[in-house]
């Protein structure tokens, strides 16, 4: 909401009409000769084609023959694993390929072998002999570079890749250990980034933000090249594809971003249109669009919206020659709606039943395998024998890649036995990198010029003064201004770093986090984004996977229902299904409501611990707010960062010596004592930690019982240590926080404690949480959050009976089942 | 109206009485003056009898329980009258699984009960906190006496505290089930299995069998033989002297002391006699004793001495040897025998130093005997006895003063030797230990 643009009522209510332009569908009629007439193409450039278009149709048979034959090459062998074939859609791959550099990056979907052997083969024919070898061998520390050079045939250079390309490939699909992500991504996640090549993913239209976050870090990073996002027609009814196609086109880019940055995502949205989403078929049964390039309405440009005859190589190449012009003019994103079909089924346990044999009898007859190799013998390009010769020789690449992937000496599995954690060392990155690019930040203004950074540095950065007063609240250096000043300070040391999210710009952030940055930042690092929760998580993991550090930011913690696939497929695997190839640098902030009511109030900080891959944590005080974000920062790990609404406030009670104005880090995983005693020890989770320190207070006036209250601070990761330490102490432990107690992550703590200090423990741990109902209104917030006396009420009838207490809420272990029964 | 009957005071000091036994039970019609129930106070036994005709409604307490004086113990009225009010309070019945409660409601659970200290243990399952159950298993104690304060009727920590304040011992089964062991649970926890599966046993056993018939262990079939062996084959028989032990205490005392700085192991009154001993066997005159006699006519004399040492391990008599004794240091002997000790309890002794002894010293001085007869380890000709050390008093000088006196008993081979060398042995065995640091010069 930028004051600069005024929102005229004329202008909203002016009597006009919106024009949509026409969208060309299939116009290429160019022949074979025309292109070599206007040299687009030589002669090795059309046979090439063709060589790859071969190598993906053996690949894709020999998935076949080995799934419903359990035979290749006169080879036995299994393969359990997915085969999502694009038999018929070899010529949409290589087309799109063709012109694509090894900078320009594509992204796939659940069926894209096809689309990463056109890639791979395409980056080889770019890539020098040096290069190539350079990649080679440093890949896998050389070890797959080793192996096919003992047993490759190949004479020169650009053969011995192809050769190791298709082993790496081949491996990671058989998941050896030799595969490009060590077997860990597998069918539906390969890739291979030195040849340009992003991932694949397996849950439909999940590449669209992804993508568009690649798309987006090269806007930033002033990188070239473009990006493709590929998709099936059937994610074109997927939100998150939305999502991401409005993000990339967002009217800022244009109007607001600065000189050098303007100009939509260089992204193609290339929509691989077989007609088929597995068996519904999209145009007449789930569909609206009639045709898909409609979507393209989205923007006033259309987003030079295309329908394409994917069948014909040339097409593709011709359609991708200007969509990358347009997009080199900063005019993109462009979508492409490209008419394919897949002669074999969705996988190889389709019995289509959706089809008639007919249609595919039909559609066979223009296969492009036939079709294409017999208009090049017209055009005299070649003669039958000597694309004959190129097809053998392509199909003996593949079985002798085959013979060596399959082989269990040559390709091992990965081996568990000697290597028991080599999967646990992959869930994390771990490392420590203070930026990601080393030119200079692009800031509007020094630091100390910053109103916000001024008025920060006269605050107390204690919340008491030397007489032990506290000082006023507005006095106070707070939690809001801790986040602020790690997020600042991280602006002007990582290039790299942008932030983006819902109102972050103009408005500061819903809760005024970032007050103090939309002077200080240009567009292009502080931008605000479309209430698109899907694209802003999705596009951040693109960003990170890309090589940039990213903070984005959901407001309410209940918007990550909004964002599910983004946070808990993506974001959260994407570095250990690479086995360590990609970093995810990216920092989630989520905040948790409390006035708001049921989807305004809630703290998920168990649905997040329970992805592996995932860093959550929650500070409660100024000093973690700011140290843990530090260290958010600094990593290379996907963080959800866990902040609370009832606490923007609060002061530093806790480090005497106040909040450091200066860098410092605080590690995850260490819970912190907040609270010395001796009879009972409390584990908070988030702001409870406020209402367990005041019962605490209360027990040691009223009933001589000494609590020792701990502060989680990080849920993921999480060192026992020192609760086992206080447990072994006190014999008791209670685990509060403000989430709901059914599926609490406090209960995975509680049984976690049980098991390392059972025979510590003089009562069962117990977990006080919110009730697990909606959230009320916030009049009925005493009847819905943790509150002081319930801390005493569950004490007394739990863990250590209270002398002449009289307890008001009930949590006997009557009443729990009593719930439980009614799911409650 | 119904009438409860209490438990009478019977006196100023008596606060509680145990029912011993109810001669109505609930239902029974019961006339004025006949009796009740029986009980006893720590004085003596007494009937308490019915005040009023009726039908009995409701028995309070069981026999055995101890029951506080002025307690309600019975109701006596007409069938369908309530008892209720009568009801002594912590004696709550059962409660029907608690009635669900109005959210509206706040309800409140009632703070436990003064805790009264149970005079028998809980019966059944015990509800007991892992770290209480640790506890009591460390320190031996039942958790079953312990008085539960903890939330939900637990026994906690505290309890168990209390209850080893208290000064309780450990019932033999709660041994059983605790000392010493590790539960089957994982880690050697205590399941509940471990819990009532020895009690339950300690119940069958300890009243019902008259007897149990075992095997003998091999170890104690073979002493059984061989001592059968020696009292059948072998005239053996006994002599017994005692000497002066001022010497040997006192030397024994200084190695004590000097022990550290010389270099030298704990040296017991048992090694100076085993090194005494190979001296006194060593010389050519007593050659008889250090021998073997080989069936029934050969006479073995061996060069070396070497000392069968009896040992008492958990399976029973072991005799490990300790060779060339009569070259070795008293300091070396001290080394070797306890190892010999160490290897013989720990059971995994070499047979080779179970045999070739040529004579063996048992003995039961630590134990308190003054004197015993020795048997006869065949094919050897003596074994010596070693005695308690006791206060004896002789004159000196016209002077009555007490001494500390050991005793020797020597059981030896008729076949091989006669009473007059054993016996001079004896006194040669005698002049040295009186005057061991003399011996300790040659």
């Amino acid at each position: 909401m930028p004051k600069s643009m005024y929102v005229d009522p004329k202008q909203a209510f002016k009597k006009r009409n919106i024009k949509f332009k026409d969208i060309p569908v299939c116009h290429y009629d160019k022949t074979i000769k025309d292109e070599l007439d206007a040299k687009n193409f030589t002669k090795a450039d059309l046979i090439g084609i063709y060589a790859d278009m071969v190598a993906i149709r053996e690949f894709e048979t020999m998935l076949m023959d080995i799934k419903l034959k359990g035979n290749y090459n006169q080879k036995d062998y299994t393969y359990p694993g997915p085969s999502h074939l694009a038999i018929g859609e070899e010529a949409t791959a290589v087309g799109q390929a063709y012109l694509l550099g090894v900078e320009d990056f594509i992204f796939g979907t659940h069926r894209s072998h096809h689309e990463v052997i056109a890639k791979g083969l395409s980056a080889i024919k770019k890539l020098s002999d040096d290069e190539l070898t350079e990649i080679m061998k440093s890949y896998n520390n050389g070890v797959n570079y080793e192996t096919v050079m003992k047993y490759s045939t190949a004479k020169n250079t650009k053969d011995l890749a192809k050769d190791f390309f298709m082993y790496g490939i081949m491996c990671e699909l058989f998941a050896k250990d030799c595969g490009f992500s060590r077997g860990l991504g597998g069918s539906m996640h390969a890739f291979f980034l030195p040849f340009g090549i992003f991932p694949n993913n397996a849950i439909v239209g999940g590449s669209g933000p992804i993508a568009t976050g690649v798309a987006l870090y090269k806007k930033c990073n002033q990188k070239g090249g473009v990006v493709v996002a590929n998709a099936g027609d059937g994610a074109a009814a997927r939100g998150p594809v939305y999502e991401s196609m409005n993000f990339a086109n967002m009217d800022q880019f244009k109007e607001l971003w600065e000189d050098g940055y303007k100009g939509g995502l260089p992204i193609i949205y290339n929509f691989n249109n077989n007609h088929y989403g597995m068996g519904g078929q999209t145009k007449g049964e789930t569909m609206a669009y009639s045709d898909l390039a409609r979507l393209a309405a989205f923007t006033p440009d259309q987003m030079h919206a295309e329908r394409i005859n994917g069948w014909n190589p040339l097409a593709m190449i011709d359609a991708y020659r200007r969509s990358i012009d347009t997009i080199k003019k900063g005019e993109g994103p462009v979508l492409l709606d490209v008419v394919t079909y897949r002669l074999s089924g969705h996988s190889t346990s389709d019995v289509m039943t959706y089809r008639t044999k007919e249609e595919v009898e039909e559609w066979s007859k223009s296969d492009p395998l036939t079709v294409f190799p017999k208009e090049l013998v017209k055009a005299g390009v070649a003669t039958q024998k000597e694309l004959d010769k190129v097809r053998d020789t392509v199909i003996d690449r593949n079985k002798r890649m085959f013979m060596l992937a399959s082989d269990l000496e040559i390709s091992p599995y990965t081996d568990y036995d000697k290597n028991p954690n080599f999967l646990e060392d992959l869930m994390f990155s771990n490392q420590t990198v203070e930026k990601m690019d080393d030119r200079a930040c692009d800031v509007r203004m020094p630091k100390e010029e910053n109103e916000r950074f001024k008025k920060i540095a006269g605050q107390a950065r204690f919340a008491y003064d030397a007489t032990g007063k506290m000082v006023p609240k507005l006095k106070q250096y707070n939690i809001r201004d801790a986040i602020f000043e790690a997020i600042f300070d991280k602006y002007y040391t990582d290039p790299t770093l942008i932030s983006y999210g819902e109102d972050v710009r103009d408005w500061n952030g819903a809760f005024a986090v970032y007050r103090g940055l939309t002077e200080a930042l240009p567009y292009h690092r502080l931008f605000n984004a479309p209430i698109s929760e899907s694209a802003i998580v999705g596009s951040a993991v693109g960003y990170g996977m890309a090589g940039g550090r990213a903070i984005v930011e959901l407001m309410y913690c209940d918007f990550i229902g909004c964002a599910g696939d983004e946070i808990f497929n993506q974001m959260a695997k994407w570095q250990s299904m690479s086995a360590g190839g990609l970093k995810m640098p990216v920092v989630l902030r989520v905040s948790v409501g409390s006035k708001y009511g049921a989807q305004h109030s809630q703290d998920w900080t168990a649905l997040c611990a329970h992805i592996p891959g995932l860093k959550v944590v929650f500070p409660v005080t100024p000093y973690d707010a700011k140290g843990m974000m530090n260290e958010a920062l600094k990593g290379t790990d996907p963080v959800v960062f866990f902040e609370s609404q009832r606490i923007y406030d609060m002061g530093e009670r806790f480090v005497k010596e106040g909040v450091p104005e200066g860098y410092y880090e605080v590690p995850f995983g260490e819970p912190a004592i907040r609270r010395e005693g001796k009879d009972l020890t409390i584990l908070t989770i988030g702001a409870t930690l406020y209402r367990a320190l005041e019962a605490a207070e209360e027990l040691e006036a009223k009933y001589g019982i000494s609590a020792e209250v701990i502060d989680a601070r990080s849920v993921v990761p999480f060192n026992y240590d020192k609760v086992i330490e206080s447990v072994k102490k006190t014999g008791n432990i209670l685990l509060a926080s403000d989430a709901c107690t059914r599926g609490n992550i406090l209960n995975d703590m509680a049984q976690n404690i049980t098991q390392m200090a059972f025979d510590y423990l003089d009562a069962p741990p117990v977990v006080l949480g919110a009730k697990n109902w909606i959230t009320p209104a916030f009049e009925y917030d005493a009847e819905f959050f943790p509150q002081p006396s319930w801390f005493l009420d569950i004490i007394h009838q739990k863990l250590i009976p209270l002398n002449g207490y009289v307890a008001d809420q009930n949590f006997t272990s009557v009443e729990l089942n009593r719930k439980s029964a009614k799911g409650v | 109206m119904a009438t409860p009957v209490m438990m009478p005071n019977v006196g100023i000091s008596v606060e509680s009485c145990i029912l011993t036994e109810w001669h109505k039970k609930k239902g029974d019609t019961v006339k004025a003056g006949e009796v009740l129930f029986s009980y006893e106070t720590d004085k003596s036994t007494a009937d308490e009898v019915a005040e009023v005709d009726g039908t009995v409604l409701e028995l309070f307490f069981n026999e055995g329980d101890d029951i506080p004086v002025m307690t309600n113990v019975c109701v006596i009225g007409k069938e369908g009258e309530s008892v209720e009010e009568f009801r002594p309070a912590g004696e709550a019945e059962e409660a029907p699984a608690a009635a669900p409660v109005a959210e509206a409601a706040p309800v409140v659970e009632a703070a436990p009960a003064a805790p009264v200290a149970p005079a028998a243990p809980q019966e059944g399952f015990v509800k007991c906190s892992p770290r209480a159950r640790a506890l009591a298993q460390k320190a031996g104690v039942d958790p079953r006496f312990a008085t539960p304060t903890g939330a939900e009727g637990r026994v906690v920590e505290k309890d168990i505290r209390a209850l080893m304040a208290s000064g309780a011992t450990a019932t033999p089964a709660s041994v059983g089930a605790y000392e010493g062991q590790s539960g089957t649970g994982l880690g050697g926890r205590f399941s509940v299995n471990d819990i009532n599966a020895p009690a339950a046993a300690a119940a069958s056993v300890a009243p019902a069998a008259a007897y149990v018939d075992e095997k003998m262990s091999s170890v104690r079939r073979s002493i059984a033989k061989a001592m059968n062996t020696s009292l059948t084959t072998i005239p053996q028989l006994t002599h017994t002297i005692t000497f002066d032990a001022t010497e040997i205490m006192n030397f024994r005392k200084k190695l004590k002391a000097g022990a550290e700085a010389l270099g030298l192991g704990n040296i017991t009154l048992n090694d100076m006699m085993i090194f005494a001993v190979s001296r006194v066997l060593s010389k050519p005159e007593h050659k008889a004793l250090n021998a073997n006699l080989i069936d029934g006519d050969t006479m073995r004399y061996f060069s070396g001495v070497h000392v069968g040492v009896a040992t008492d391990t958990d399976r029973g008599l072991l005799v490990p040897t300790l060779f060339d004794a009569d070259k070795k240091s008293l300091n070396e002997i001290s080394a070797e025998a306890k190892a010999l000790f160490a290897e013989a309890k720990a059971g995994n002794i070499s047979p080779d130093k179970l045999k070739g002894a040529s004579f063996t010293i048992s003995n039961l001085g630590s134990l308190g005997i003054e004197h015993f007869t020795p048997v006869i380890n065949p094919p050897q000709t003596g074994i010596l006895g070693v005695d308690a050390i006791t206060t004896r008093v002789r004159e000196e000088n016209g002077e009555i003063k007490t001494y500390p006196a050991m005793g020797l008993s020597l059981t030896y081979d008729h076949r091989a030797l006669d009473g007059a060398p054993a016996s001079k042995f004896l006194m040669d065995l005698k002049n040295t230990l009186e005057n061991f640091s003399i011996l300790l010069c040659r």
